[in-house]
């Protein structure tokens, strides 16, 4: 049992983060029907933003405030940092794609991928950056907690999955109860009757990014509280994030979400419980059962859990 | 249409079979055209300068470009020193791609890198086709330099390290955890790449020859998160195995490990042997390199790095390959000097193993064993990680 729950609590924190990256990709895609490629990386610029204002801070022994505090500011400035890098590549490396065939703004996205991705590491170096927050009060962050049978959830887990529902519920509020929320959905479901109705769809648009790119600053400052990051983290944890917007159905928020947390529970599941002499071990191939489930889905339903089939008018 | 088939087919294959002779003639060629050593050489770099383990080529690359800069004078050499980029994550086909370029270019007589030893294993024979030697100051790899226990030789004779192999380090760590440790149970774990699955597996056969019990946990190298790994560490290990490339994974099991209150303690080898990023208290790391910082003789080199290098540390890394960079000018030298001002890459690689190094860098001289491409005498150090992250000698 107390495997069990150990499990869980991992793929549920595992499954936060991913399902805030998958939010970025589906808002995006949702409005402009692009694949934003370089969402990996803006989720990289967001844990090294987090990085810098932790030292600004600090650091993690002694910091300069509370560690709540610190926690906060770091979360808010990398989710600043990251929706400013989203309106600069939404205005210089998509928008004036906007009416070009869509192959184009999808290859424009990977050269911003590889761009921030070399950029951050002429500027930075290649060396990992950890938060080290295990430094603050001898491990306070990883050793208390939530007590459930005979495991631990630490405190620093708390805090990445409350963090990571949280601004999904802000940004469920934000969708559907806001005028802003309201322009978006419309400029999702037909652009141009949004644009006859008065809607500024460019601003929708960059709205949309600094959403998105803010959603992945705060993955990125959560991935990072436990795990160091590098130049080279935003690929894999853009696949995954992608993965999980697909497999809730791009295009769809509680799709993203979960998604992402289906993603998280069946990559941990997986590593823990798979093993036998005759099986590949789970902790081995947990990638090859994981997307052996994934196509499994997608084939007995192509849109994903919550999107809606592609019906064209004929 | 069959026929047609078969005619492009025969076409294909002979096309291809003249190319390789084409190709093999080239190389031969090669390396047998003279060089005038007035020119400048190309000395390359093979190693990972981005991705995950960028951090180390960066360090690697920072010490051979101290050498050059205060050796090559004195050899009477003019050397442009180049990086190779072999990111971790792509595998060791970056490796081969800069082979060719490498071979293709006379203005190279030999090459330091790969860094790792998949990158050696996937590019060595096309080194030696072309007589070029190159060494490596990481490519730890057993079966890099010779067979034993039954691993096929996957290296050539063109292939050179001046640091010691798993044959030493698997043994070496195995040992200390039986004889200092005095362990009963431990989790050897593997990353899905060839470095830590031949150190694994010589330090589990050696565990298991022992009467310690051992368990097998693999981690696919892109792993960031180790928690679900970490569950499966039974409670009473006393050590988990853990040969990572990329140190700060060490700090994250080893703090996740404590997170799930587990005893165990992280036992790294070479690839996590960085005090700025795997410092937790009481695990250990193994390296083939001493702290040269406590070598009386390396101060002045080393102040000299530093001021190169402000605000940077001395690594393990970094010191092999100051070396490396030395050992393949000295027999570029050597083998000028005896061409009476030219040399050819042939004459480079016969010269590299008599090349000796009286003030050798890690300490004492530098001779190579006479049964392999290996260091003479060489040994693996075990630190043990204090409570102020300092690394501390033990073994």
């Amino acid at each position: 049992m107390d495997q069990f729950i150990q499990l869980t609590v991992d793929g549920l924190t595992l499954g936060s983060v991913y399902a805030l990256i998958a939010l970025g990709y589906t808002l995006v895609y949702g409005v402009l029907k692009l694949l934003n490629f370089a969402h990996g990386d803006v989720f990289m610029v967001g844990t090294f933003a987090g990085f810098g204002v932790l030292q600004l801070l600090g650091g993690p022994a002694s910091p300069d405030v509370p560690i709540w505090l610190v926690i906060i500011l770091v979360t808010l400035s990398a989710m600043a940092v990251c929706a400013a890098l989203g309106v600069v590549i939404e205005r210089f490396a998509y928008r004036p794609l906007r009416d070009a065939p869509r192959i184009a703004p999808l290859i424009s996205a990977l050269g911003v991928s590889f761009f921030l991705a070399n950029s951050m590491q002429l500027l930075f170096g290649a060396a990992p950056r950890n938060y080290d927050l295990f430094q603050y009060h001898s491990g306070t962050l990883y050793l208390r907690g939530l007590h459930i049978g005979g495991v631990t959830v630490p405190l620093l887990r708390i805090i990445t999955i409350v963090a990571a529902f949280v601004l999904m519920v802000i940004l469920w509020f934000l969708v559907n109860k806001t005028r802003t929320g309201k322009a978006m959905r419309a400029t999702s479901f037909d652009r141009e009757a949004a644009a006859m109705m008065g809607i500024d769809i460019d601003r929708v648009i960059v709205f949309t990014f600094v959403l998105g790119s803010a959603l992945a600053g705060a993955a990125g400052v959560m991935f990072s509280l436990r795990v160091p990051t590098n130049v080279s983290i935003g690929f894999i944890a853009g696949l995954k994030g992608f993965i999980a917007a697909v497999i809730g159905g791009i295009g769809s928020i509680p799709g993203a979400m979960v998604g992402g947390l289906i993603l998280g529970f069946l990559e941990s599941y997986i590593q823990g419980y798979v093993h036998g002499a005759h099986i590949p071990d789970g902790t081995q191939w947990s990638d090859l059962y994981v997307f052996s489930v994934l196509i499994a889905l997608m084939l007995f339903r192509h849109q994903g859990l919550f999107g809606r089939p592609d019906i064209r008018k004929v | 249409m069959k026929k047609a088939f078969v005619l492009a087919l025969a076409v294909l294959v002979t096309s291809v079979v003249a190319a390789s002779a084409q190709g093999s003639q080239t190389a031969a060629a090669r390396s047998l055209a003279g060089f005038n050593c007035k020119k400048t050489i190309t000395l390359p770099f093979v190693t990972p300068l981005t991705g995950g383990a960028g951090f180390l080529g960066a360090e690697q690359l920072s010490w051979a470009k101290y050498a050059v800069k205060t050796l090559a004078p004195g050899l009477g050499l003019k050397v442009k020193l180049v990086g190779g980029d072999t990111p971790s994550e792509q595998g060791p086909a970056p490796a081969q791609t800069l082979a060719q370029k490498y071979i293709g270019d006379p203005s190279v007589l030999a090459v330091l890198g790969p860094s790792t030893s998949g990158g050696v294993a996937a590019s060595t024979k096309a080194y030696y086709a072309a007589k070029l030697a190159h060494i490596s100051p990481s490519a730890t790899r057993t079966s890099l330099t010779k067979s034993t226990g039954g691993t096929q030789y996957t290296g050539s004779p063109a292939f050179f390290r001046d640091v010691p192999g798993d044959y030493i380090q698997g043994p070496s760590d195995a040992n200390f955890m039986v004889t200092n440790l005095h362990v009963k149970k431990v989790v050897v774990m593997d990353f899905q790449e060839p470095y830590s699955l031949g150190l694994a597996s010589v330090v589990e056969a050696t565990l298991k020859a022992k009467g310690v019990s051992t368990s097998h946990l693999s981690a696919p190298n892109t792993t960031t998160d180790y928690s679900a790994y970490v569950t499966k560490v039974p409670s009473d290990a006393d050590i988990v195995f853990f040969p990572t490339q990329k140190p700060g994974d060490a700090q994250t099991f080893a703090q996740q490990l404590i997170e799930q209150g587990k005893k165990a303690k992280v036992f790294g080898g070479d690839g996590s042997d960085n005090a700025a990023q795997f410092k937790q208290s009481g695990s250990y790391v193994s390296n083939f390199a001493p702290d040269i910082t406590g070598i009386p003789a390396d101060a002045k080199l080393i102040a000299g790095w530093k001021k190169d290098n402000p605000g940077k540390a001395v690594g393990s890394f970094g010191p092999p390959s100051y070396g490396a960079a030395q050992i393949a000018m000295t027999a570029i030298s050597r083998a000028c000097k005896a061409g009476g001002g030219s040399t050819t890459r042939q004459a480079v690689f016969r010269t590299f193993k008599k090349v000796s190094i009286k003030n050798w860098i890690l300490g004492g001289s530098f001779k190579w064993s006479t049964k392999s491409n290996d260091p003479l005498n060489a040994k693996f150090y075990i630190f043990q990680i204090q409570s102020n992250g300092s690394y501390k000698l033990v073994g």
